[in-house]
């Protein structure tokens, strides 16, 4: 063995403590799902509620609702799996399930909108007032996540992030439909899933500029 | 026997995530001997020394994540996707350097092939250069001496001259505009 190697053993070793060990990362996907829920919840008391009086009405809503949030949780467990080493990859397709569901409730409501409206049930215009709105309650568990996610060893950080970005994205949905009036399915299609795919494509382009894996800058620390 | 050696491995893991340092002394040099192997395997074309540095980072990232390690999962491939990663990171940093680098031989100082010392048969006539010199304006050819030919540092060649670092530079320049001219290189 290099002397330099048996030196770096020597410091690593003399330098052990004990570490508090990474939760699952389904628990860690359960604590962040909290935080995600409360800032639901929060839309659902700062708005009118109209998606609340709407999901008790409309079971396609309802689906695409549940469709959307089942994508934001199991992303999010799939976004804490890759970041831990040696880990199964069969997590991380499950959110392409509830994801497929999600866009394909929409696309049902898109149907349905054109044989109720005809092509004005197909009319995409640019809608800039839920954007204020959608930072209110998707910047902090966006924040949280990608937080929670340095915290790990992304081994694929694009795809970590990814992930993360859809869940956060998934959530936001969720949190945003609470207080947005009833639009057509294809504003939400465009907007909503159009922004949540944006955002992931962004993630996974950043990826490996924030989340770094560790021990990369250690070495001169030690 | 793999998974003998991975119960090992994962029993010295959770006595070191409890700040056991002889245990973690054990596993970093047990692990040391497996990560080389797969260095080695896969990044055959590498100095030994290169091959130490990889083999290093992957222990400094073992160190960094090692809160990471469920001691209910298996510790070998835990192992391997940090190596593997690290192997990525390596030949990106690699891919990044030779990106901006350019590999340059030794070129002979002195050969028989004519066009090396081109230049020098160019300004080879020191009379020639003299009278070239002797011809420029005299602020241009103090510059010129303090610079060039006693290569002063523009501080110095100011403190000497007591002109400007700026008004030395415009005189440099051109007295090396002047001189190309006067003796006719391109």
């Amino acid at each position: 063995m290099s002397t330099d190697t048996t030196d770096l053993i020597e410091r690593l070793a003399g330098s052990a403590q004990p570490v508090r060990r990474l939760a699952p990362p389904w628990r860690r996907a359960l604590w962040w799902c909290a935080l995600a829920l409360a800032f639901v919840v929060l839309g659902a008391l700062i708005g009118p509620a109209p998606g609340v009086a709407r999901m008790m009405s409309d079971g396609r809503f309802l689906a695409e609702q549940v469709a959307a949030a089942a994508t934001a949780v199991l992303a999010a467990v799939a976004a804490f799996s890759s970041a831990v080493p040696g880990a199964s990859r069969r997590w991380l397709w499950l959110p392409l399930f509830p994801l497929a569901v999600w866009i394909g409730t929409i696309g049902q409501g898109c149907i349905a909108d054109w044989a109720r409206l005809g092509s004005d049930g197909l009319r995409v215009r640019a809608d800039w007032s839920c954007f204020g709105p959608m930072l209110a309650v998707g910047i902090v568990p966006t924040a949280v996540l990608c937080l929670m996610l340095r915290r790990g060893a992304a081994v694929r950080p694009s795809l970590s992030l990814a992930l993360g970005g859809l869940a956060a994205a998934a959530a936001t949905n969720v949190a945003l439909q609470m207080f947005h009036v009833g639009d057509v399915s294809i504003m939400v299609l465009v907007w909503h899933v159009g922004g949540a795919l944006l955002l992931t494509t962004l993630a996974a382009w950043l990826g490996r500029w924030a989340l770094p894996f560790p021990g990369q800058q250690s070495g001169r620390a030690l | 026997m793999a998974d003998a050696q991975d119960l090992r491995f994962s029993g010295l893991m959770r006595a070191t995530q409890q700040g056991d340092g002889a245990a973690y002394r054990t596993l970093l040099a047990e692990c040391a001997v497996i990560v080389r192997g797969v260095v080695r395997a896969q990044r055959a074309f590498l100095q030994p020394a290169d091959i130490e540095d990889l083999v290093q980072d992957v222990l400094l990232s073992l160190h960094a994540a090692r809160a990471t390690y469920d001691p209910a999962r298996p510790f070998l491939p835990w192992l391997m996707a940090i190596t593997y990663r690290r192997l990525a990171d390596g030949a990106r940093r690699h891919a990044r350097k030779a990106a901006h680098e350019v590999q340059v031989a030794g070129l002979p100082v002195t050969s028989a092939f004519a066009p090396t010392n081109m230049s020098e048969d160019i300004v080879g006539d020191p009379e020639l250069l003299a009278a070239a010199l002797a011809s420029l304006p005299p602020g241009q050819r103090e510059a010129v001496e303090l610079l060039k030919l006693r290569e002063l540092s523009l501080r110095e060649a100011a403190a000497v001259t007591g002109a400007s670092e700026s008004a030395l530079k415009v005189s440099v320049h051109r007295a090396m505009k002047a001189l190309r001219v006067a003796l006719r290189i391109k």
